[in-house]
């Protein structure tokens, strides 16, 4: 289910997400010491053409988080990134990575749903200051598989629970290295309409 | 070998239905928690193969998307291969994804598990054998399943392709490509 929207909502919700990930960018930086440049978001109805966004084939390998969010603005909140940028920020944050998928353990998968969870709170803390919602989220689960695996079944949750196959798609980047981040947030059926009145448009 | 560019696949995306009749090659991309349900039929050598979302319509759009849903998908692909529920026993069916990919949830929907147990019991009802399964687990996996050698290759991220020969299980002799 997707909801139309008029460019003026489309371009509020791109704001938030700009917003939102503005703070969960910074707070990302200030955990790796790394500056990492925001692209202009990007909102658009969730299909399976757009692993495309996220790399090169639909069975390359990236990992992933998504997590519940509850609250005046209920959905779900995910970070997907390719494998090569995981890495990345193994290295930062844990001094090593894995050196393929067999190598993945609980240490390494602990720091991409911290990451996550740093991330995901800053996000829904700038988004309360812009609209007074109060909002919680669970802990982040963990996904390293292919891209088309991963965001079909992102899709399949969002169609069995209701949510907007809107997504607000915000990506960032270390500029001269290696990393892309993506974020996604699948906002309920019906929740939209509520931030909408909120924000008086 | 069912080797992507030397035989055709037709690939069948969330919710679509595909059928190929006696060459060619049937198969799903990425499943996660889908359900790529494959009905082959032995004697025309024949599959139709849907790439089944949920177990239950979420939504009006059963009618116009069927292999989005395990109860309209079954009903769907065997009107696509020309059978009816008394005559559908004579179909094998091949099951593969199903898997739960986010680990450590707080509260899981059990959704892969639910859409094999309800393809299971379908079928079941129809007296149709499940020739081949490859389901649940955590792991995405893509499928290629060719007609006219039986062979079906699976990939796992990270994991040489496994490869099957299903010509016995089917009930019929590969024919010579």
């Amino acid at each position: 289910m997707t909801t139309e929207l008029t460019a003026l909502r489309q371009d509020a919700l791109r704001e938030l997400g700009n917003i939102g990930l503005g703070s969960a960018v910074t707070a990302l930086s200030d955990m790796t010491g790394v500056l990492f440049a925001l692209e202009v978001p990007e909102v658009y109805e969730l299909d399976t053409t757009r692993f495309s966004r996220v790399c090169h084939s639909p069975e390359c390998l990236v990992v992933g988080t998504v997590a519940r969010v509850e609250g005046d603005w209920p959905g779900e909140g995910a970070f997907i990134f390719p494998w090569e940028s995981a890495i990345t920020l193994w290295q930062v944050l844990a001094g090593s990575a894995p050196s393929d998928l067999s190598e993945l353990n609980e240490l390494y998968e602990s720091v991409i749903r911290e990451v996550s969870n740093i991330m995901l709170g800053s996000f829904l803390n700038g988004l309360s200051q812009m609209t007074g919602f109060t909002l919680h989220m669970e802990p982040p689960a963990f996904a390293a598989d292919m891209a088309a695996a991963l965001m079909s079944s992102l899709m399949v949750e969002a169609l069995y629970g209701q949510r907007e196959l809107l997504a607000i798609q915000t990506t960032f980047r270390v500029p001269d290295r290696e990393f892309q981040g993506f974020f996604l947030y699948l906002p309920e059926v019906g929740s939209l309409e509520k931030l909408f009145q909120t924000l008086g448009i | 070998m069912a080797v992507a560019g030397k035989t055709e696949v037709l690939l069948a995306g969330m919710g679509e239905i595909k059928i190929a009749r006696g060459a060619g090659a049937l198969g799903c991309i990425g499943l996660g928690s889908c359900v790529g349900t494959l009905l082959y039929d032995p004697h025309t050598g024949a599959g139709a193969l849907a790439h089944v979302m949920l177990p239950e319509p979420h939504g009006d759009d059963a009618l116009r998307m069927p292999g989005k849903y395990a109860v309209s998908a079954v009903p769907a692909l065997l009107k696509e291969l020309g059978l009816t529920p008394a005559t559908a026993s004579r179909l094998k069916a091949i099951l593969i994804g199903g898997a739960e990919v986010f680990q450590n949830r707080e509260s899981t929907l059990r959704i892969g598990e639910r859409n094999v147990e309800t393809l299971s019991r379908l079928l079941k009802e129809l007296r149709v054998g499940v020739a081949f399964s490859d389901t649940g687990g955590n792991k995405g996996r893509s499928f290629e399943f060719d007609l006219a050698t039986a062979e079906l290759v699976i990939r796992v991220v990270g994991q040489p392709p496994q490869v099957h020969q299903l010509s016995r299980v089917l009930g019929r002799l590969p024919i010579a490509v």
